[in-house]
């Protein structure tokens, strides 16, 4: 069913009633009340109310004709909105971009006075039918932004003719649905103390109205003052056709809400000049024993069209507390802590008790303020009477500024507060650190300090599906921040290997080399964090965490060795690969230390064998020596075996007899990495030569067999070749005063 | 009480004087009654004050509402050292004429600067036309 069809349902609806009321009116005239009319035909539209206007004008009386008329005006747009809850799929308009853009978009201008809302009636046709029993929606998600909407949209009803046109261009589904919201950058009208008080405690993107039940019997310097009635979220003044399927809520403290507001009205029917409503706030205190819906919806129409202009009236909020000072506030005060409980389990208890204090403090001031228009800040509590009084002090009220400091608390919310605020948290814990250690030194007096405890929010995934109609083909093409729409489809095509040139398979084996040491990376970064993450995690957790931190280390060497299932690593190839990239090389360095002592053998004696690649790729970026230290941690483990042929690896000895040159050994002693490494290299074989005398004969042999010849390496090289080290080990001499002649030690020591 | 220890807020700053500094240059000084979430602020009984070497001077402004983004600092006045100030105040129209002739001033040398640039063969990019790119 299109959309085109049911404004035509409607106005039949519409005119079926009418005709009730008029003969003269042809039902079956088509041109002007069936399909004819359809199509947008505002004019016609206009006139039917108007012609509804002059009926309900001449004698009328709050109760009946105005709940017809509530009916028919009201019905058809619910009927409509229950055939679109009917269409839409997924009804939960849950694209907040959308919803607050929605309720964004042209609202009627706040507090002018609109002369119509006095001639006419048209105020009270907009009561809906039975108030309580009809569910408006509430939107979660304006919940979260704000906790209330402001009288501005009730103004906009009162113009009949701009109303008639949103029937069917503001369906809610599509695009923009009408405006009844306060756009998200102005504060609430009004006090949402019991609500807002409950979110800047915990603000949390749910519904919060659940613990407020208990508020049901609300006191009476808690009713709303005609300004906060008309913020009601879900009040069913509204008469928008937002859809139902917008999770309908209607809760006990918003029925509450309406009953107490109502109550504070008193009867007068009818309409009402401006000033007799001021005169009506100030009859404010006479509670009303019966509440009859009708007189309730009577009342709460005539309640909507100062919410804006005559603010000033009123002040601060609820005027209405002033005839029963020490009751309401009794009531509050033993109320309050029954709120805080539930949702302040997180604050600190200096936080909540200052919070608990300052709306005390704020109690007394309304309290104290009086009606009169201009003077907000007459009245302050007695340590601030100190100050200079400033006639134009608290134009931003205590509401507003709260409103914004939730708005400020929302923004700290976080589910990973080291991923969203690094830095704070470090300096956090810096601070902490210290004054623990101040008290544990200092005998002083125990500081309590306030810490700012942010609510830790749990990652809620929301996966945002766009809007659709059953059994319409394709999907409608409204997009937002959260669902943009699809630019291009883009297709990956792989291309062949025959394809590509050889440079081409060049760079792509190169690119990938970037690809896997990236992924290397965020391994890494994980494994490091992970010392974090043990200790705040609870104990039974631990084991899972370190079964994680060995999984991630095993696959980090992995790809560094190029895992290849059931392959002997016999190349270095992959290796090779990524130590030729300069940010490899430093990957390597920080994994090192993490590896189990045989992995990290296997990557110092691949690198060992192809050195002087290395060396030769690295001219450039001379990032080698930044291994050293890693690697010199791994030495200190290694038994003499692999330190012996980590030097056979290094100096690439024994050579045949052949070779005249040994351009391995020349490459590693010419290179600072190089020579740094083989002085680690043999100074740790001498460490372990000296520590252990019961060495094994095998080794002793090829370790002695391999000094003989490196230290005649040494000697060959004249002193200019030789790279200058980072450091040199002080066991040399010592290690190869063993195998030379003192006239050949002196040589070696003056070379080193 | 700060309300949000470990924070920073102008709500503990309603109802102050202060002196905002703004992105175009301008000094605003006024009492500081209403803020919102982007630091949108409401200056009441606002003051410009123009600095021109030692000098200064005041023209009343009256209520400024400042959008947040084209605030650069701002800082709380105390009021009892608000006088210990070095400064001269003279009146609206001196300060006027004194910012006019400072401005020439600084156009010249810009202009004599450019000139010898150029007779070296360098040109200084205007920022204007950066933004461009």
């Amino acid at each position: 069913q299109s959309l085109e069809d049911c404004p035509l349902d409607e106005d039949e609806d519409a005119f079926q009633a009418l005709g009730e009321e008029d003969e003269d009116i042809d039902q079956f005239n088509d041109d002007t009340f069936g399909a004819g009319a359809v199509d947008d035909d505002w004019q016609e539209a206009h006139e039917r109310l108007a012609e509804l206007e002059d009926k309900g004008v001449p004698g009328r009386d709050a109760d009946g004709p105005m709940e017809n008329d509530g009916d028919v005006l009201g019905d058809p747009e619910d009927a409509l909105a229950e055939r679109l809850t009917r269409l839409v799929i997924d009804s939960e308009l849950e694209d907040p971009a959308i919803m607050q853009a929605v309720h964004t978009s042209g609202h009627a201008q706040p507090g002018a006075l609109n002369s119509s809302i006095w001639d006419s009636s048209a105020v009270l046709r907009r009561i809906r039918g039975p108030l309580l029993a009809q569910e408006m929606p509430s939107v979660s998600v304006l919940d979260y932004a704000l906790p209330q909407r402001p009288p501005q949209a009730r103004e906009e009803e009162r113009d009949p003719s701009e109303r008639v046109l949103p029937r069917r261009s503001s369906s809610p589904i599509i695009g923009s649905p009408p405006v009844r919201a306060v756009p998200i950058g102005t504060p609430p009208k009004q006090a949402a103390i019991p609500n807002f008080n409950q979110q800047i405690l915990c603000p949390k993107p749910v519904h919060i109205r659940a613990p407020l039940q208990q508020r049901y019997p609300a006191p009476y310097g808690e009713r709303m003052s005609p300004n906060q009635l008309c913020n009601v979220p879900n009040s069913s003044l509204l008469g928008h056709p937002f859809p139902h399927s917008v999770s309908p809520v209607l809760t006990h403290l918003q029925r509450a809400q309406l009953l107490g507001g109502a109550q504070v009205q008193p009867l007068p029917a009818g309409r009402m000049s401006p000033s007799q409503f001021a005169r009506v706030s100030g009859l404010v205190g006479s509670p009303l024993p019966s509440v009859n819906p009708k007189l309730l919806q009577g009342r709460v129409g005539q309640m909507m069209p100062p919410a804006g202009g005559f603010r000033a009236f009123f002040g601060a909020p609820p005027p209405s507390q002033l005839p029963h000072p020490p009751g309401p506030g009794s009531h509050l005060q033993s109320l309050r802590p029954q709120m805080f409980r539930p949702d302040t389990t997180h604050l600190h208890p200096q936080h909540r008790r200052l919070l608990h204090q300052r709306q005390q403090q704020n109690r007394s001031q309304h309290r104290s303020l009086n009606g009169s228009g201009g003077d907000r800040g007459g009245h302050r509590s007695s340590h601030q009477e100190q100050i200079r009084k400033d006639p134009y002090a608290n134009l931003m009220l205590q509401r507003e500024k709260d409103w914004v400091s939730k708005i400020q608390m929302m923004q700290l919310q976080s589910t990973d507060p080291y991923l969203d605020d690094y830095y704070y948290q470090n300096y956090f814990q810096k601070l902490e650190k210290l004054a623990a250690a101040e008290e544990v030194h200092g005998d002083g007096p125990k500081k309590e300090r306030t810490k700012l405890i942010t609510p830790q929010v749990a990652k809620l995934e929301h996966t945002y599906k766009p809007v659709q109609f059953e059994g319409s083909l394709g999907k409608l093409t409204v997009s937002s921040v959260n669902n943009p729409r699809k630019m291009i489809d883009a297709v990956v095509t792989s291309r062949s290997e025959d394809d590509e040139t050889k440079e081409k398979q060049v760079r792509d084996k190169r690119r990938q080399t970037l690809v896997t040491i990236e992924k290397t990376y965020s391994l890494l970064l994980d494994v490091e964090d992970y010392e974090r993450r043990y200790l705040l995690s609870l104990e039974g957790e631990r084991p899972a965490l370190m079964g994680e931190r060995k999984q991630k280390i095993c696959d980090m060497y992995d790809n560094l060795r190029g895992k290849a299932p059931g392959q002997d690593r016999l190349s270095d190839d992959h290796f090779m690969q990524i130590m030729c990239i300069r940010k490899g090389k430093r990957l390597v360095a920080r994994i090192v230390p993490f590896l189990a002592p045989e992995q990290a053998a296997d990557v110092l004696m691949a690198t060992a064998r192809n050195l002087p690649f290395l060396i030769k790729k690295d001219a450039q970026d001379e990032v080698l020596p930044c291994l050293l230290r890693p690697f010199s941690h791994v030495l200190y483990h290694l038994p003499l075996g692999t330190v012996t042929s980590l030097v056979q690896q290094l100096t690439n000895l024994p050579q045949s007899a052949a070779a005249p040159t040994n351009p391995h050994l020349t490459a590693v002693l010419q290179n600072k990495f190089g020579l740094s490494l083989l002085y680690l290299v043999l100074s740790r074989g001498e460490e372990l030569q000296s520590s252990d005398t019961n060495a094994e004969l095998i080794h002793d042999n090829q370790w002695t067999e391999l000094m003989l010849m490196a230290t005649r390496e040494l000697l060959r090289i004249p002193q200019g070749a030789l790279a200058k080290p980072v450091s040199i080990p002080s066991n040399l001499i010592s290690l190869f005063s063993r195998y030379v002649d003192q006239q050949k030690l002196n040589l070696l020591e003056t070379k080193l | 009480m700060n309300y949000m220890p470990g924070t920073a807020s102008l709500i503990q700053d309603i109802d102050k004087k202060h002196l905002v500094l703004l992105r175009d240059g301008r000094t605003l000084i006024g009492y500081l009654r209403s803020i919102d979430q982007f630091a949108n602020l409401v200056l009441h009984q606002t003051v410009e004050r123009i600095h021109v070497g030692r000098k200064y001077g005041d023209i009343p402004r009256g209520i400024f509402v400042v959008r947040g983004e084209n605030v650069v600092l701002l800082g709380e006045i105390d009021l009892e050292r608000e006088s210990d100030t070095p400064l001269q105040q003279v009146s609206i129209e001196e300060i006027l004429e004194e910012q006019r002739v400072e401005l020439q001033a600084k156009q010249e040398s810009e202009k004599l600067k450019a000139k010898a640039l150029k007779e070296r063969g360098l040109s200084v990019p205007r920022a204007d036309t950066l933004d461009e790119y």
